[in-house]
């Protein structure tokens, strides 16, 4: 990518690193591990290449506390581990989970099924240590779950792709990992019935961690047929027999885990030239998008987020054009450049304009990389 | 200074109902719920996202400042017209605009009462989850302000994580929209920035929020304690033991007679403590829970365990614990409430930390804690009256604060900064923290005319000036 690779090993080193780039007025590639070059804008060509891959230290971690401080460019694999070792979790569930970074799940707001209970990484992050331009770490948030002292600029760098500085020290708050884990699916005919169980079991007091939707081209990529609607729940043996009794009232249910977290990725891999769209829809809209479309489709169907899947970008980028505010969140590499990434944006997209350019004047860090708008 | 002129146009836009400016009117409005004070030259009374609008142009081609206010119950001052000017009341901008429990959102005005909107679709078996305890009172444009939280926050998260979206004006009287009913909008998390940034980077005029869907099952549990040691250590047993509680709240003996004298909610006279503790979920798993923390009670000395037979009980508790703050004002002429956080285990340690600021000022502190999350409220008792008094109050809420930061906390878990607090910041954030805060201030507001005056320290003493003045238009630092 460029000719200058940093890979600092300490957060310290990080803003040294961009402040004397940035000095020099040199074009900026960050990154972790750089498992997702995939999504996002195009990783244009720099005068510097930063990696957080060095930064892997856990610096704090009182499990009674159930809070937590690592460095940005901790594998996520192993900060899994590290919390499920004490039976603990940040339920996330990132694509690209082996690869990816702590810090490169938070710069592209990865998240999995389980956001539909825990939420995504907004909702889970409680402070963080960040590079700026200027080569000085800024902090924003804490270590305690509950903080609202300073203005909440955290925020802003979950989803930034790296456009406005650079992640340094994550905290997170910790969920205790539930005794039992089980996953159940329901398969359907039609789309009108799978959304209405899905709308049945938002609107009942089961609170399971995730609730997805798939159509049948997707759910036959998995070796299901029809529209099949899959349920995680969590929580001690009486409340998972609580669940499948009362699912099992729903629709035709049996009692498997099938594959979601990866699926994105799965489907990238056996497709060079694929793209992923990925629509944020209304909870109500959600099924519609699952049964309108005939590429391969997941629903988060308690959250609103939809991903379809395409062969080629051609009709991907059909897609995002319309009805619903969409994405282009996967393309081949070589033809970002060129393609509609993000159709519509919003008409606060100005605000984030001149966000970036306070933290980033000269337009030197990760440019493009925001579906080419910043 | 308001001018002449101004107040004019602000008088015929608004009406002579929509604005306030005489001296025993303004009277009422330079006080919140915190001990500081400051006087409006004018507040005004918006009736739409238009009126604030012109609200806001009007001020700034008079270079006033604009302070937003919604039901003054702040704890930091953060509704305190502290340059004086102009105070934008939203009481009558108070319309839930769009109930879409398909969606599991509302869309509401910020002058909608927090728990309106619970009101609003309870019978529909939906809530919003954020319930600080004046949420009979306090708004949700307050609530997005300073990113309210409340004792249920320890399962639901607060305010920030319930806000989607909102339409706000910046002080140049722009008009903006940013998040949506949606999930996962591309691009940067304005929202998030502005939850929480204590109406000092815009005036929010509309906001998304999530609905919930109310739990199967509720018990609420009141645990005695004869020693508030074991109380602090049952809280660091429940989190050991993964037991996940919906609200865990610890009130000291002198805080419980205050409560049990003003609202006859049951609770014992001569405990040292006692635990609040609500378990929500499917029935399978509260049942469940609720045994667990028998044992861990016992175990930790608990004298006595009850468990809420009724709604009733249930909702006389609550009573108790969230009209506390209006129980000490019946004895005690004023009282200073803090709002410090420290990591869970350091709870019981903290407990010591406050009796011995009290010894040290003789000043009575009684504590009531949101114990689960570690955000702890000392209430500090003092006489207005008696010279030295507010002094030593806010000397101990400062001391206690430190103590706080010592042990890697914060020194405000849900009242905000506000004008109260600013000057501790810099011993919570490096310069340049505080600096890159300061920047965003200025992207946002550059004339420093919204809220002026909080968040950041004045740098009193110090030689560098981070804080603005606060009568200019120009900024000094």
């Amino acid at each position: 990518m460029s000719e200058t690779a940093l890979t600092p090993g300490t957060p310290e080193e990080l803003a040294a690193g961009l402040g004397e780039a940035a000095s020099r007025r040199q074009t900026i590639t960050l990154g972790g591990r750089f498992s997702k070059n995939r999504m996002g804008g195009p990783v244009a060509a720099s005068d510097v290449t930063v990696s957080t891959a060095g930064l892997t230290r856990v610096l704090t971690y009182e499990p009674r506390d159930l809070t937590i401080s690592v460095e940005a460019g901790m594998p996520w694999i192993e900060f899994s581990r590290l919390l499920a070792a004490n039976r603990q979790m940040v339920p996330l569930d990132p694509p690209f989970a082996d690869l990816a970074t702590v810090g490169g799940v938070l710069a592209s707001n990865s998240s999995g099924p389980r956001r539909r209970l825990h939420g995504a990484a907004r909702d889970v992050v409680i402070g963080m240590k960040f590079a700026t331009l200027e080569g000085k770490l800024v902090q924003s948030g804490g270590m305690v779950v509950k903080n609202v002292a300073g203005l909440d600029m955290g925020k802003l760098l979950i989803g930034s792709f790296g456009t406005l500085a650079a992640l340094a020290v994550v905290n997170f708050k910790l969920l205790p990992a539930p005794e039992v884990r089980r996953h159940f699916v329901l398969a359907f005919d039609t789309a009108e019935a799978a959304g209405a169980a899905v709308r049945a079991i938002r609107q009942s007091v089961l609170q399971p961690a995730s609730l997805d939707l798939l159509n049948p081209p997707a759910a036959k990529r998995l070796g299901l047929d029809g529209y099949v609607v899959s349920v995680e729940a969590g929580g001690n043996p009486s409340v998972i027999e609580r669940y499948e009794r009362e699912l099992k009232q729903i629709g035709p249910l049996t009692v498997a885990a099938i594959p979601l977290q990866e699926f994105t990725r799965n489907f990238l891999e056996e497709h060079a030239g694929g793209a992923v769209v990925r629509i944020s829809a209304t909870l109500s809209q959600a099924p519609e998008v699952v049964g309108r479309l005939t590429v391969p489709v997941v629903a988060r169907a308690g959250s609103g987020v939809c991903y379809a899947h395409f062969a080629g970008a051609e009709a991907a980028a059909e897609t995002v054009r319309g009805p619903w505010i969409a994405i282009m969140e996967f393309a081949p590499e070589a033809l970002k450049a060129t393609l509609d990434l993000w159709p519509s944006p919003g008409g606060d997209l100005e605000l984030m304009r001149r966000i970036k350019r306070m933290l980033d004047p000269h337009h030197l860090l990760n440019r493009g990389r925001l579906y080419r708008h910043i | 200074m308001l001018s002449p002129e101004a107040k004019k146009k602000l008088a015929a836009l608004l009406g002579p109902r929509g604005y306030l400016d005489r001296p025993e009117d303004l009277s009422l409005y330079e006080y919140d719920g915190s001990v500081d004070k400051a006087r409006p030259e004018m507040v005004v009374f918006p009736r739409s996202t238009e009126d604030v609008v012109a609200i806001v142009k009007i001020a700034r081609e008079h270079g006033v400042p604009l302070v937003g206010r919604g039901a003054g119950t702040g704890l930091s001052g953060g509704a305190i017209p502290r340059a004086g000017g102009i105070t934008v009341g939203f009481a009558r901008m108070n319309r839930i605009l769009e109930i879409d429990l398909e969606n599991e959102r509302a869309v509401v005005q910020p002058g909608v009462v927090n728990l309106d909107i619970t009101l609003a679709v309870q019978a529909r078996n939906y809530f919003y989850a954020p319930d600080p305890s004046s949420q009979r009172a306090c708004t949700i444009g307050g609530n997005v302000a300073e990113n309210a939280g409340g004792p249920h926050t320890l399962a639901y998260g607060v305010t920030t994580n319930h806000v989607l979206g909102l339409e706000f004006v910046l002080p140049d009287g722009g008009l903006h929209n940013t998040g949506g009913k949606e999930g996962d909008l591309p691009g940067y998390d304005l929202t998030g920035l502005l939850t929480g940034s204590e109406g000092t980077l815009a005036l929010v005029t509309k906001v998304i929020v999530r609905l919930m869907r109310q739990p199967e099952m509720v018990k609420t549990i009141l645990a005695i304690y004869n020693a508030a040691e074991d109380c602090g250590r049952t809280v660091a047993e429940i989190t050991a033991r993964a037991i996940t509680p919906v609200a865990v709240e610890m009130l000291d003996g002198v805080m419980l007679r205050m409560v049990e004298e003003a609202t006859h909610a049951g609770f014992p006279m001569d405990a040292a403590a006692v635990l609040l503790i609500e378990l929500e979920g499917l029935r399978e798993a509260v049942e469940e829970q609720v045994e667990q923390i028998r044992e861990v009670c016992q175990e930790c000395r608990a004298r006595e365990f009850r468990v809420a037979r009724s709604a009733e009980e249930r909702e006389l508790l609550w009573k108790g614990r969230k009209n506390a703050f209006g129980a000490v004002g019946r004895v005690s002429p004023s009282y200073y409430v803090q709002d410090g956080v420290v990591p869970r285990t350091q709870i019981a340690p903290t407990l010591g930390v406050i009796g011995k600021v009290g010894e040290k000022y003789g000043l009575t502190i009684s504590n009531i804690f949101h114990a689960g999350d570690g955000n702890l409220h000392p209430i500090i008792l003092f006489d207005t009256h008696r010279p030295g008094d507010l002094e030593k109050a806010k000397n101990a809420g400062e001391e206690i604060l430190r103590h706080c930061i010592d042990v890697g906390g914060s020194i405000t878990g849900e009242h905000g900064v506000g004008m109260e607090k600013n000057e501790l910041m810099d011993r919570l954030f490096s310069s340049d923290s505080l600096d890159m805060i300061r920047n965003f201030k200025l992207l946002f507001d550059p004339e420093n005319r919204l809220n002026p005056g909080k968040v950041l320290p004045t740098g009193k003493g110090c030689l560098e000036i981070r804080q603005f003045a606060l009568t200019g238009a120009a900024p000094i630092y």
